[in-house]
């Protein structure tokens, strides 16, 4: 089941060397003309052929009248076109023997009527020529790790970790800034829109294949090819986690009725189980799917799920474990070997039952160090959560306490933070536990900031933060059940 | 003597009559009940006693699917007095042609579950397991997997269920037998991938006796309208 990367459909598409660019112009408004602004603006290295009938140069770029004049045969075609030009621009593409296309172009299966026949048209022009192509009506593929930004949104943040694909244009690109706030971004992104021959499964295929992707997200309307769906998660989840949000109903679900049981059989169960079967890991949001595919990235996953759960803050902690019993991880009590490993560190009004509630620390570093070290090696337990405040007003005025002033004060209260975030940041690399910090601060707080740039998992709030703890549970058991059962679900 | 109703749907043989469903679905393993199809009130009395005391009998043909229509199913009869009056009530509740009355062993037991097959376009053959009984619409604890799916699936089909612990021991029943559970929901995969012909089966219920063993008491096998006889 598993191709090397080079052999997938998407390949070319996503790590283009060569492009023909249909629709860009010297018509600023238009659509194609913006998407080629995007591919330049993020330093794409390959060459860019636009082929336009009058234009002579196109952003400074030699311009073509037919593909057929290109010096190259490219590796991909970017089609921004009026719809009507589709089938005939892709038929002279075949013949100049390009095997690949992003077709953005709408007005196809989704307008009905006439865009039904068409987009038959250019799935028989494809089939013709052995062509694949995402769309059409897509807003495009991003791949950030290649410089090559295929979508009308400008893509400014870091090369990320998540491979996403998505039956809606916009949870690819308005997610760009979404990302950013906890410092990730994506390894692809890719709008599948009508799937009309690129679907979900061969995106599958791909981001399982794609060495920058270490989990793969999916936004779901519909599942078209479903046993396949199922057939490739299972062969993706036993080495990297898929997490997906489905909205809506399948046609068919609609119509799903079992006799006896019409009320009982809603498409949203039937996908709860095909899910569960595929090793895939639902979400109930975008956000929280994000919040899954941050822990599960940026994580080494446990072995169990009894959390260990470390705060200084009674309604953080206590919120944190409601969520974590709700989500079914064991909080057990605290093993006495432990208990007297914390002894040291832990104030007469703290506590070390299970959230262990420090109250205040004696030396800060008790808390972010000292503390967790204990935990992190505690046998008893396969994971901990922390709540993390560290504001840079407390830190500076601790330093004015110390007799620092001014512009020192300010100045030390940053080398205080970044020495304690990488002293953090340090101890956690050593462990093969997961852990995550839970925080109403974001990275405006340089604390935040610096662990998470370091690779350390903080979710804005403790509900955050246990349901995704639960998630990494989840993705173990669905991984142990699909090991042992075979990758065919047969 | 309870009274359960059963409906007419006028279309012909678009469905297998339930001992006709029992025999398809014993084909492949799953466990049903002991029953026999008679046609004379006397052999109704022999069927009864070879099967053992308490009895069931309902009307048995392909017309008559689930529901409505009062007495064509009578439960715990006794005795042969009382196979003979309930096979006279069942022959004149209902007009359709009968294939016979069927005489069938009671389960007894308080814990109920469903299963079923059912087609989805986009995935094919889908099995279904749910937790029975007359509340089974308000309870709506149902699980589903796409055909054809191993029994380390089928276990973790249970195991999505709400009111798993029914599957436990408790008030003196035994645990289920989770293995034949398995069984049967892998086998209603099976049946849906080898027969393109059926559109649907549902197992309701599928009795779980005091010693945790299963058996489907009543079955329904539908056919695709292309399909139809």
């Amino acid at each position: 089941m598993q191709k090397s990367i080079e052999h997938t459909a998407l390949y070319h598409i996503m790590n283009p060397e060569h492009i023909a660019m249909f629709g860009a112009s010297n018509r600023f408004a238009a659509m194609g003309t913006n998407l080629l602004s995007s591919i330049k603006a993020l330093g794409f290295k390959g060459d860019i052929y636009p082929v336009h009938p009058k234009e002579v140069q196109v952003m400074g770029l030699k311009t073509y009248a037919s593909v057929m004049d290109l010096p190259v045969v490219p590796d991909l075609a970017f089609i921004v076109l009026p719809t009507n030009l589709v089938p005939e621009i892709l038929e002279a593409c075949g013949k100049k023997g390009i095997k690949h296309a992003i077709i953005v172009s709408g007005g196809f299966k989704e307008v009905g009527g006439d865009g039904i026949a068409l987009e038959k048209k250019i799935c028989d022009i494809a089939d013709k020529y052995s062509m694949r192509f995402v769309g059409p009506n897509c807003i495009g593929v991003v791949n950030p790790h290649h410089r090559f930004n295929a979508t009308y949104f400008p893509y400014q943040q870091a090369s990320g970790f998540i491979g996403m694909a998505s039956q809606s244009g916009s949870f690819v690109t308005q997610m760009f800034d979404y990302l950013s706030n906890f410092g990730l971004g994506y390894s692809a992104g890719i709008s599948v829109g009508n799937e009309a021959n690129i679907d979900l499964v061969d995106c599958l295929e791909y981001l399982g294949a794609c060495p920058n992707t270490k989990v793969i997200s999916l936004y779901i309307e519909t599942i078209r090819r479903g046993r396949e769906f199922i057939d490739m998660a299972r062969s993706i989840v036993p080495h990297k986690p898929i997490v997906a949000y489905y909205v809506g109903g399948s046609e068919a679900g609609k119509k799903a009725t079992f006799s006896h049981t019409g009320a009982l059989s809603g498409p949203d169960k039937l996908y709860d189980g095909i899910f569960r079967q595929s090793g895939v890991i639902r979400a109930q949001s975008i956000e929280e799917m994000f919040d899954f595919c941050l822990c599960l990235g940026m994580c080494p996953k446990p072995e169990g799920n009894r959390v260990i759960i470390q705060t200084h803050s009674g309604g953080p902690g206590a919120v944190a474990a409601d969520v974590c019993c709700r989500e079914g991880l064991k909080l057990n009590p605290i093993s006495q070997n432990t208990r007297k490993k914390l002894a040291p560190y832990v104030p007469h009004t703290g506590s070390t039952n299970n959230p262990i509630d420090i109250t205040y620390s004696k030396n800060p570093m008790d808390y972010y160090v000292s503390i967790p070290k204990v935990l992190m090696e505690d046998e008893d337990s396969d994971a901990v959560l922390i709540y993390f405040l560290m504001p840079d007003h407390s830190v500076q005025r601790a330093m004015e306490g110390f007799g620092i002033t001014g512009e020192k004060a300010v100045e030390q209260t940053g080398v205080f933070i970044d020495d304690q975030s990488k002293t953090v940041a340090d101890l956690l690399k050593g462990f093969s536990k997961p852990f995550i910090g839970f925080s109403f601060y974001t990275r405006e707080n340089r604390f935040i900031k610096n662990l998470q740039d370091k690779g350390v998992a903080i979710l804005p709030s403790p509900v955050r933060a246990a349901k995704a703890m639960s998630a990494m549970v989840q993705y173990v058991n669905l991984r142990e059940k699909i090991t042992r059962g075979g990758k065919k679900a047969a | 003597m309870q009274v359960k109703n059963k409906s007419v749907i006028g279309e012909s043989h678009h469905a297998l009559s339930e001992y006709r469903s029992k025999k398809l679905l014993a084909e492949y393993y799953i466990p049903v009940t002991e029953e026999l199809l008679v046609r004379h009130p006397a052999d109704a009395v022999s069927a009864a006693e070879k099967i053992g005391y308490p009895v069931a009998m309902k009307a048995c043909s392909p017309e008559l699917m689930h529901k409505t229509e009062a007495g064509c199913i009578e439960l715990g009869i006794t005795s042969d007095d009382g196979v003979l009056l309930a096979y006279k009530r069942i022959k004149s509740s209902v007009t359709v042609e009968l294939e016979g009355i069927l005489v069938q062993e009671m389960v007894p037991g308080i814990r109920e579950l469903i299963a079923g097959l059912n087609r989805e376009p986009q995935f094919g053959p889908c099995v279904m397991l749910g937790i029975g009984g007359v509340m089974t619409e308000i309870i709506n604890d149902t699980v589903f997997r796409v055909a054809p799916f191993d029994l380390v699936e089928a276990m973790d089909m249970m195991r999505e269920l709400r009111s798993q612990a029914m599957l436990s021991g408790f008030r003196g029943q035994l645990p289920v037998d989770l293995e034949t559970v398995c069984r049967c929901l892998v086998a209603l995969g099976d049946i849906g991938l080898e027969h393109p012909e059926i559109s649907e089966i549902d197992i309701n219920p599928l009795k779980v006796n005091q010693d945790g063993r299963v058996k489907a008491v009543d079955a329904l096998v539908v056919f695709s309208p292309e399909n139809r006889i």
